[in-house]
């Protein structure tokens, strides 16, 4: 048995955990850039 | 546990969704991206006795009694050696653990690369508490290292497994986030410095251990995120008609693109490894020199240009000018790593598109303009042109290292791509030493001679052109790899079934 049973649902489905997923990793990444862009603007005042 | 972490355990099941895999390659490599960051802990660490002034050590201590005083500060130089013992310990290590992440698979190379980073904090944090800069080095350098070798191409192989229609795309995701880790990390590290910092400690040992937990956590998640494809898996069901890409499909349709495969051991013999290493390691060498002296060099270039004084050097300016231009240089250095970060992104997506040969002629064509443009944007003073030039050059700089990948599973297919990948990273270790090395002795030596700061670079630039026309040539150089260095079927058979025995241990 694996991890990753096989279910009924279609091959192309959770996508709802694709949303999860990517929000825990994209949130802290658009951070580093909201935070880099903020230090960076001091280049075109 | 071992059962837990087997390849056979993360077989995906027929309701997984491919997309699910690039965020836990993310969540490891944002992790061990901090690796970029570590030079926010030069300063605490260089007053980690003094507390608000560093404490030299005595001009008669010897080295090696330096490396175990705990009366005296450490200098910024000698903390700095972590740097060069990370990427220099990446590639050996991925080079060493490729071939074995190939039987072990991913989640298990996830799991040891989250004990060995985040465990290199920890004894970097002892190395700390007990002031022994050895235990910093052996800690966060060599263990941390390995972490950052094995956790670098844990997800490779099966991204590009996961995404034959879409390698660059698929890889790009994933090594856009070893680019962006630092600027997660180092403000992160900021903040935790401050909370931590008493009258009697700068900080670090707490930050240190904090991080290394918050590391931990994020990597296991990712480690046990990881699923293989079943095998004969193909994306035609999941996307649209145009991009169902199989790798067979694939090499009928590109002739750059093969559906054979070639053994790692093998691959080394070919010429095709050793150009795309000379390719990787130029490409690298020429921007890594840029990116570590960024800052001083537009404030060297430009002086008080930056601050509206055109023609006062930099030389001329008072502290607090001095000041405003080093946080201009400080934005420079910023804006040029969002532009790595989505280099890594935006060409090895390109390189789905318009083949991963072409995309490297484009960096190296493109880059020998731009390089030996710079100087003529220097003395015309064109800062914003000089500033464009240099976010162009990086963000080939990181699309060189996300479109590797998906060339090594072009050219010597998919089978042993992320021990092929593991072992071309030590182009990436030769360039760490190459590229600074070029950039900074080129400058002093220049400046020794009387040259002017501000055209202290011109020569550098020009060096760093003669390596990319190598590269160009190197690149043209290669072509499919030659009939017999593929393995035969009876091979690949054999290779496939002691991975699925590896994979039930």
């Amino acid at each position: 048995m694996t991890d990753g049973m096989p279910s009924t649902r279609r091959a192309s489905g959770q996508w709802w955990l694709v949303a999860v997923a990517w929000t825990l990793v994209g949130v802290p990444l658009l951070w580093g850039v909201w935070d880099t862009l903020t230090k960076a603007s001091a280049l075109f005042r | 546990m071992a059962g837990l972490l087997s390849r056979e355990r993360i077989v995906a099941g027929p309701d997984f969704n491919r997309w699910l895999v690039p965020p836990a390659a993310l969540a490891i490599h944002l992790s061990i991206g901090m690796a970029y960051g570590f030079s926010v802990f030069w300063l605490p660490l260089s007053r980690a006795i003094g507390i608000t002034k560093s404490v030299p050590c005595p001009a008669s201590m010897g080295f090696f009694q330096s490396l175990v005083a705990t009366d005296c500060d450490w200098k910024i130089s000698t903390l700095g050696w972590m740097f060069t013992l990370f990427f220099v310990v990446l590639g050996s290590s991925a080079a060493m653990f490729g071939r074995w992440l190939e039987h072990a698979g991913p989640r298990k190379a996830g799991v040891v690369a989250a004990f060995c980073w985040s465990g290199g904090f920890l004894i970097s944090a002892l190395g700390v508490q007990l002031h022994q800069i050895w235990l910093l080095w052996l800690g966060s350098g060599v263990v941390g290292g390995c972490g950052l070798g094995l956790g670098y191409i844990s997800p490779v192989s099966t991204l590009i497994k996961w995404f034959p229609d879409r390698r660059g795309l698929a890889t790009g995701m994933a090594i856009m986030g070893f680019g962006g880790g630092a600027m997660i990390g180092a403000p992160l590290a900021d903040i935790l410095m401050k909370h931590f910092a008493t009258p009697t400690s700068v900080g670090v040992k707490e930050t240190f251990i904090t991080m290394g937990i918050i590391y931990f956590v994020a990597m296991m998640a990712g480690a046990f995120g990881y699923r293989v494809p079943p095998p004969g898996w193909s994306p035609a069901l999941g996307v649209p008609r145009h991009r169902a890409l199989t790798t067979e499909h694939a090499a009928l349709r590109r002739p750059m693109i093969t559906g054979r495969h070639v053994h790692v051991d093998v691959a080394s013999k070919t010429p095709q490894f050793w150009l795309l290493w000379a390719v990787l390691w130029l490409n690298v060498s020429a921007g890594i020199g840029v990116i570590g002296m960024a800052s001083p060099m537009i404030q060297e270039v430009f002086g008080g240009r930056l601050i509206h004084m055109a023609g006062v050097p930099l030389r001329e300016l008072t502290d607090a000018q001095k000041a405003q231009l080093a946080t201009i240089g400080a934005a420079f250095a910023a804006l040029l790593s969002l532009f790595n970060i989505g280099g890594r992104i935006g060409w090895a997506t390109l390189s789905d598109y318009i083949g991963r040969k072409t995309t490297y002629f484009v960096f190296f064509a493109l880059g020998i303009v731009l390089y030996a443009s710079a100087p003529q944007a220097g003395r015309a003073g064109h800062v914003a042109v000089f500033a464009i030039l240099f976010c162009i050059i990086i963000s080939m700089y990181g699309g060189g290292f996300s479109t590797i990948p998906a060339y090594l599973a072009d050219i010597f297919g998919t089978q042993f791509v992320g021990a092929i990948h593991g072992r071309i990273l030590t182009a990436w270790s030769a360039a760490g030493i190459l590229g600074p090395v070029l950039v900074n002795y080129i400058r002093e030596y220049q400046i020794d001679r009387g040259i002017p700061p501000a055209q202290a670079y011109n020569v550098t630039m020009y060096v760093l052109v003669g390596l990319l026309v190598v590269g160009l040539f190197c690149n043209l150089a290669v072509r499919p790899v030659d009939e017999r260095y593929y393995m035969s079927d009876e091979e690949l058979a054999r290779e496939q079934e002691a991975l699925t025995v590896a994979a039930k241990r």
